[in-house]
């Protein structure tokens, strides 16, 4: 519409006939059936043509598989894998409970492809929040007022934008994990971290055998009221929630919490309990959560500086201190423009994962390449893979939209 | 003068508690870190295992009798560089004076590392660039002139560099070539997609649309690899190499991210300009070459030559299809074992080459994109 015209004004109107007027009624009727007929043909054309060259191209992949002895269907997906992943959970049955359990060669080919999905998700998802919480910190640096960290955030962000993710993710790889000490001399950080060349282990948690019904009970209430604070809205139900998940942690405390922390333990060859990571995933996580900070960051700061001068003005009136408008005033606000541009980063840091291979990180596209060396199964795989991706792709952007929809639905602007 | 040094500092690192409290913590560790790197690059560090490999790393296993056609290339790009740079530039003294200074540190540095011969070709590389510079910006030439000078000096690269076949290019010289190739080969693709999508039939805007969705939502490296393993399997008889398969994969991809940014470009060409031209009873071709395109591409220049960074650091995904880039090279270099305690030369040179090309990118699109602000006001 036009800007400062409203909808049912005259003038529109008039408009509106006079277009119709010349549309359909100066072009003589056998001629408009003609356009009409034209323009029908040319849409059928166009998706006969493309159809058919789609089709034609699958044909000619099929059929020189098929010269090759390799007919097109998924039945080799049930087949056997015959090799071996360093990572990565599958899907399998115990009883009738699924469970989840470390990948063998004993697996089939579509449990490989769950593990190799499995290994992208747990670097992308842990990539996410990472890079979200160090890119939002480097994107307020890069406007500090202090000279130094402003322009050391500079330095780091074109630093990081301007050279290749690969060589990024092979140097953290080659250059600095696998020069980390050896396991049998692991550098040990306040007893719960240990990290060494053949990998890095943090604390993990343990359910402990003697927690009874009560505590896990307990502890179900605690988190349902947790998430209910933070999902509800209103000052006075907040209130009340968060004085029901302080009573239930303490009453889960009093009768015997259910879960502990597991310290790793140093060994010869690596380290017995906590949360192991391997070197290629903390090479690769490392590499993607340096250079997607970078552009969190650049989003962060373009979002900052985005905003009306007048916030900052009318905050430091009210004698705000900088750090406190950043936190009340300017932040809140931000995380309303960034949303769709973040959407976007965590959609390419997603597909980011796929370089892991470089440093041997089986991924899924890792492993899909592996799967389709051993079967000669091109075709079925990259249609698996892509549509993955795909839906990967669609998954981040229907979360962030909804987050958005959340967000800017109510009280915004 | 100490009065003014004084107060900058209190102004910028000590102005508040919080400030000075991380000036505190960020000048010992950044003086520490700073004194550590310049210390190993200047005393620990053993550069010869660049200076001895700066061939591998440049060419990759171009054979070495034929090293005059990479230096040919190496020339013509220095002149193409030349010439883009005449179109929006001015050669001032100061400008001429940095591109002095920089030729004259690569050439001092090559005449060191490999010998004099290899410097002396350098120099005369970068005084063929100067001279394109200052013809180009002088002679006023016509644009189009020049573009398509450009695009002859493409051609004229891969016909020299073909001989000794396609298998053998490798080093910086593939990462550069392959680069330029699959910037131009996406532009004509990506403007017909993006038209595509805005087209007023409907078919063809859905398939546009599926195309660029589905190839924005892949991960390159898949794209790459599948082209280069479908292609044998479409033309069995025939052997298409490597590179070539490489380059339509890149060329497939990033297709759709310049349609993304040339559509952003459509949308800003004002709908007047287009109901103007129907009302002449302008056909669509007429329409879009010579009304809409000439103005949403000059829009989209700064991003599309920001793509030409994107394209540039995608090109080391080319290991997959086993072909060897600079980063491929470096790597070999460091399999050897006779090289092996010399990791943090081979990469810290390896990031110093990628910083510089990828920040001269940089600052060209931003420089671009202040011109063409300035231009249109």
């Amino acid at each position: 519409m036009v800007e400062g015209e409203p909808a049912g004004s005259p003038e529109r109107e008039r408009r509106i006939v006079t277009t119709e007027i010349a549309e359909y009624h100066t072009i003589p009727s056998a001629r408009r059936r003609l356009l009409i007929a034209s323009k029908w043909l040319l849409q059928a054309a166009i998706v006969i043509v493309v159809a058919a060259l789609v089709i034609w191209l699958g044909l000619a992949v099929r059929e020189a598989l098929a010269r090759k002895g390799i007919h097109f269907s998924f039945g080799y997906l049930g087949n056997v894998a015959n090799f071996s992943l360093s990572e990565g959970l599958v899907p399998s049955r115990e009883g009738i409970w699924p469970v989840l359990e470390p990948f063998s060669p004993s697996h089939s080919n579509l449990q490989a492809l769950f593990a190799g999905l499995w290994n992208s998700l747990k670097v992308a998802l842990s990539a996410i929040v990472l890079c979200t919480i160090f890119g939002t910190l480097v994107g307020i640096g890069r406007l500090s007022t202090n000279w130094l960290v402003r322009n050391l955030c500079f330095g780091l962000v074109e630093a990081v934008r301007n050279t290749p993710l690969l060589i990024q993710i092979v140097f953290w790889y080659f250059a600095v994990v696998l020069r980390f000490p050896p396991a049998s001399a692991a550098s040990n950080w306040f007893g719960s971290l240990l990290v060494s060349r053949s990998g890095v282990y943090l604390p993990g948690l343990v359910i402990s055998e003697s927690a009874g019904f009560a505590s896990w009970g307990l502890l179900a209430i605690a988190a349902a009221s947790a998430v209910a604070c933070l999902v509800l809205r209103g000052p006075r139900r907040r209130l009340i929630l968060l004085a029901v998940t302080t009573a239930a942690l303490i009453a889960t405390a009093l009768v015997g919490f259910p879960l502990g922390f597991d310290l790793p333990v140093a060994t010869r060859f690596g380290a017995r309990g906590g949360f192991a990571l391997s070197p290629e995933m903390t090479a690769l996580l490392l590499a993607i959560v340096v250079n997607s900070s970078a552009y969190v960051a650049e989003i962060v700061r373009g979002a900052i500086e985005a905003l009306p001068k007048g916030q900052w003005e009318a905050s430091a009136s009210l004698g705000l201190s900088r750090s406190h408008t950043l936190r009340d005033i300017i932040l809140p606000q931000v995380f309303r423009i960034v949303l769709p541009s973040l959407a976007n980063r965590y959609i390419s840091l997603t597909k980011d994962t796929s370089l892991g291979i470089a440093i041997g990180f089986p991924d899924l596209f890792n492993v899909y390449g592996t799967v389709s060396n051993q079967t000669g199964r091109n075709l079925e795989g990259v249609v698996i893979v892509m549509l993955t991706y795909l839906a990967l792709s669609w998954i981040i952007s229907a979360c962030v939209n909804a987050l958005n929809a959340r967000v800017n639905g109510r009280g915004a602007r | 003068m100490s009065t003014v040094a004084l107060r900058w500092l209190h102004r910028n690192l000590f102005a508040k508690p919080f400030d000075t409290a991380l000036s505190l913590v960020v000048i010992p560790v950044l003086a520490w870190a700073v004194y550590a790197f310049a210390h190993w690059i200047l005393v620990d560090a053993h550069w010869e295992v660049v200076g001895g490999s700066l061939k591998v790393l440049m060419t990759g296993i171009y054979p070495a009798d034929q090293l005059w056609r990479a230096w040919f290339s190496v020339a013509t790009l220095c002149a193409m560089f030349g010439a883009g740079l005449g179109l929006s530039v001015r050669p001032g003294r100061a400008a001429l004076a940095v591109a002095a200074m920089v030729a004259a540190a690569i050439a001092g540095t090559i005449a060191a590392a490999v010998g004099v011969s290899a410097s002396l070709l350098t120099i005369a590389s970068a005084a063929l660039g100067v001279v394109a510079w200052v013809a180009v910006h002088h002679s006023k030439c016509d644009q189009r002139v020049v573009l398509a000078g450009l695009l002859a000096g493409v051609v004229a690269i891969f016909v020299v560099l073909s001989p000794p076949g396609f298998e053998v290019w490798g080093g910086l010289l593939l990462s550069v070539v392959l680069t330029i190739a699959v910037s131009i080969l996406t532009l004509p693709f990506g403007i017909l997609l993006a038209l595509g999508r805005q087209s007023r039939i409907a078919s063809v805007r859905v398939i546009s649309t599926a195309y660029i969705e589905t190839m924005r939502s892949v991960p390159l490296i898949l794209v790459v690899y599948w082209i280069w393993i479908i292609v044998p399997l479409l033309s069995p008889d025939t052997s298409v190499p490597s590179l070539l398969r490489g380059m339509a994969g890149y060329a497939l991809f990033f297709a759709a991210y310049v349609a993304e940014y040339v559509r952003s470009g459509l949308q800003a060409v004002p709908k007047g300009q287009i109901e103007a031209a129907r009302s002449l009873a302008m056909n669509s071709w007429t329409l879009n070459v010579d009304i809409v395109l000439p103005q949403a591409l000059r829009v989209v220049v700064p991003s599309l030559v920001g793509q030409v960074l994107d394209i540039f650091n995608g090109a080391t995904l080319v290991f997959i299809i086993g072909l060897t880039d600079f980063l491929r090279a470096g790597q070999m270099i460091l399999a050897d074992p006779q090289n092996s305690g010399r990791t943090y030369e081979i990469y810290v040179f390896l990031f110093a080459v990628y910083l510089a090309i990828g920040g001269a990118i940089t600052y060209a699109s931003r420089r671009l994109e202040a011109h063409l602000a300035r231009g249109s006001r």
